[in-house]
């Protein structure tokens, strides 16, 4: 396997490739980035990705400046099956 | 295989010993009840644990602390259950989540 | 409605818990894993004074202490979600709803990585991964293995893996890229490990002479660069290697390591198979803050905190009426540091329920805070305190930025 195969998201298989590819295209921040591609988006909710997203979009991209989270954090943070759904 | 480690030199000697029974992908294994299933399968030399939905590559268990959701099986029919926070009991039936039949990117 | 919530049973939300029930509140302490302790769980290592910290003991001292106080434990209970309402705190979890005007998150920090080609293979890991199984769950990750990112962390747990008789085949780089960056740059490892040289965990005293410490870090700077590396109680450490891919069919079977330049570029041809059964990945720890955020608390990044950490000052307080943070989830530091901001927490929380004449405590406490940092056995950032200023003088703008619209607000102004 060559380094840009290489999995960056786990959850939804996202590639280095992709990753660098999208992020170079659209100059995108790591928000837009996710939501191209979709890493970060799958079961962990990020966890695992999130910092790797957030550095490829401060590099490729005009995130440079940030101080405050760029990638957004929305409920549940753990998935919840539909049985406990119902209450 | 990997073992445990029954006698450490600062922590000194493993006093658990309560064996349960357990069943994963249908076959029989023993671990220390309480234990997290991650621990049992992988002091049962088992390392793989479900297989990617899409993919179908094989997954084990990555943060070993309920942040990656990489170690989720079956418990007694639940899917979704992280193996690493879920500890063993008594006749647990576990099953490996694997590949699942038609998948949208094909 | 319990007086006081705490998310998190590690150091800091255990010592917090303490506190509160100290002080006469009701408290409910709830965690996802199974045990109480966090990461203390997994920790092990030899102070200078010769005893060791060990991990369970001391989380178990903490719980005992907590149950004993009458401190009501939710184990294994996943929190989704938090919310305020008319200065009220309801905290869902995958069984339970609770209630609280005091709600402190203690959620500690989540491990970043530093991706590999073949690192979804079973049998790698994070470092964190291999030390909760050696310590806590005693079943050995592997029987040979490859630790992959160099830092004060990773070389605590190399330490402790070798401890309980599993081989570390290399302690070594990862190739650099645009996630890995600096972390797969000889140079700039080598200068990192050197600014905390000076509180080298203690092992370098335990498994050489007292002056190993030194020799250690002599004959890194002397002969830079060895391309075998350094051993460290036997592990080799390899700045001048990064691991290029881990290999396997269906598990891991080996990894390819490269000898790398200052810059961390691969020199080709220098490739080697290195057969080993597990893999550490160890990017390092960031705050976990996703409750905070989901709950509107004001972020800023401070890198030297480790990450986005949310808005608080000494007190532990957040902008956020009733809402507290304590320990890693303010910043990446040692189990002692947490638990003595865990104590100013409680302490905080205490006086928010009503309790007058705490501020010479919470003083104290804050005080107490300093010094332990100040003695901190192990540092994960070496300019931990500038990080800390940087978040107070945020906090300070925050909260004057607040007084100034509230004066706009009460002459008819536009906020």
């Amino acid at each position: 396997m060559k380094e840009d195969e290489m999995i960056i998201c786990r959850c939804e298989e996202v590639s280095y490739e992709e990753l660098k590819t999208t992020a170079a295209k659209y100059k995108c921040s790591a928000r837009e980035l996710k939501l191209r591609t979709r890493a970060g988006m799958g079961y962990c909710g990020g966890r695992s990705c999130r910092t790797m997203v957030d550095k490829i979009a401060a590099t490729s991209a005009n995130d440079r400046n940030r101080t405050c989270v760029s990638l957004k954090y929305q409920p549940p943070i753990r998935p919840i099956s539909f049985k406990n759904l119902g209450g | 295989m990997t073992r445990r480690i029954l006698d450490h030199p600062i922590l000194g000697k493993m006093e658990d010993n309560n064996y349960v029974s357990f069943t994963f992908n249908q076959k029989g294994y023993k671990g220390l009840e309480n234990e997290s299933l991650a621990a049992a399968l992988l002091a049962n030399g088992i390392r793989t644990l479900r297989h990617h939905e899409e993919s179908g590559s094989p997954r084990g268990i990555y943060c070993n602390i309920g942040h990656c959701y990489e170690c989720r099986v079956s418990v007694d029919g639940q899917q979704g259950i992280r193996a690493c926070l879920t500890p063993v009991k008594e006749g647990m039936t576990v099953e490996s989540d694997g590949q699942l039949p038609s998948s949208k990117r094909r | 409605m319990d007086n006081a919530i705490i998310i998190g049973a590690g150091p800091a939300g255990l010592t917090a818990a303490v506190t509160c029930a100290e002080k006469g509140l009701d408290v409910v302490v709830i965690d996802e894993y199974m045990r109480a302790g966090g990461r203390l769980l997994g920790q092990l290592y030899e102070e200078p004074n010769g005893n060791w910290w060990n991990g369970i003991k001391e989380s178990t001292k903490l719980y005992k202490k907590a149950v004993d106080l009458g401190v009501n434990f939710h184990l294994n209970t996943a929190v989704n979600n938090i919310e305020n309402s008319n200065g009220i705190w309801t905290i869902y979890t995958e069984r339970e709803t609770f209630h609280t005007p005091s709600l402190l998150l203690a959620t500690g920090a989540a491990e970043a990585p530093v991706p590999v080609p073949g690192w979804t293979l079973p049998g790698v890991m994070s470092v964190g991964a291999a030390q909760v199984m050696t310590n806590v769950h005693r079943v050995k990750p592997g029987e040979r293995g490859v630790i992959i990112g160099v830092n004060v962390l990773s070389a605590a747990i190399a330490m402790e893996l070798q401890l309980a008789g599993v081989e570390v085949a290399s302690l070594t780089l990862p190739k650099t890229n645009q996630m890995t960056q600096d972390a797969g740059k000889p140079k700039e490892v080598l200068d990192s490990l050197l600014h905390v040289s000076h509180m080298a965990p203690s092992p370098f005293v335990r498994y050489g002479s007292k002056l190993m410490k030194n020799d250690f870090m002599k004959k890194l700077g002397v002969n830079f660069y060895p391309k075998k590396g350094v051993k460290m109680w036997d592990i080799p450490i390899q700045l001048r290697k990064a691991v290029t891919k881990i290999y396997g069919e269906d598990e891991v079977e080996g990894v390819t390591l490269a000898t790398i330049n200052a810059d961390g570029e691969v020199v080709s041809g220098s490739e080697e198979h290195i057969p080993v059964d597990f893999v550490c990945i160890a990017g390092g720890l960031y705050p976990l803050a996703e409750l905070a955020a989901v709950a509107g608390c004001p972020f800023y990044l401070v890198e030297e905190l480790g990450g986005y950490v949310p808005l608080h000052n000494e007190r532990m307080e957040s902008p956020l009426e009733g809402l507290y943070v304590a320990g890693n989830i303010t910043g990446i530091e040692g189990a002692k540091v947490a638990a003595a901001q865990g104590r100013t927490a409680g302490l905080s929380m205490a006086h928010h329920a009503g309790m007058d004449e705490l501020d010479g405590e919470i003083k104290n406490s804050i005080e107490w805070t300093e010094q332990t940092r100040d003695n901190a056995h192990i540092q994960f950032h070496p300019e931990i305190e500038t990080g800390r200023k940087k978040i107070l003088q945020q906090w300070d703008a925050y909260q004057s930025n607040k007084k100034r619209s509230v004066v706009s607000n009460s002459r008819g102004g536009i906020t």
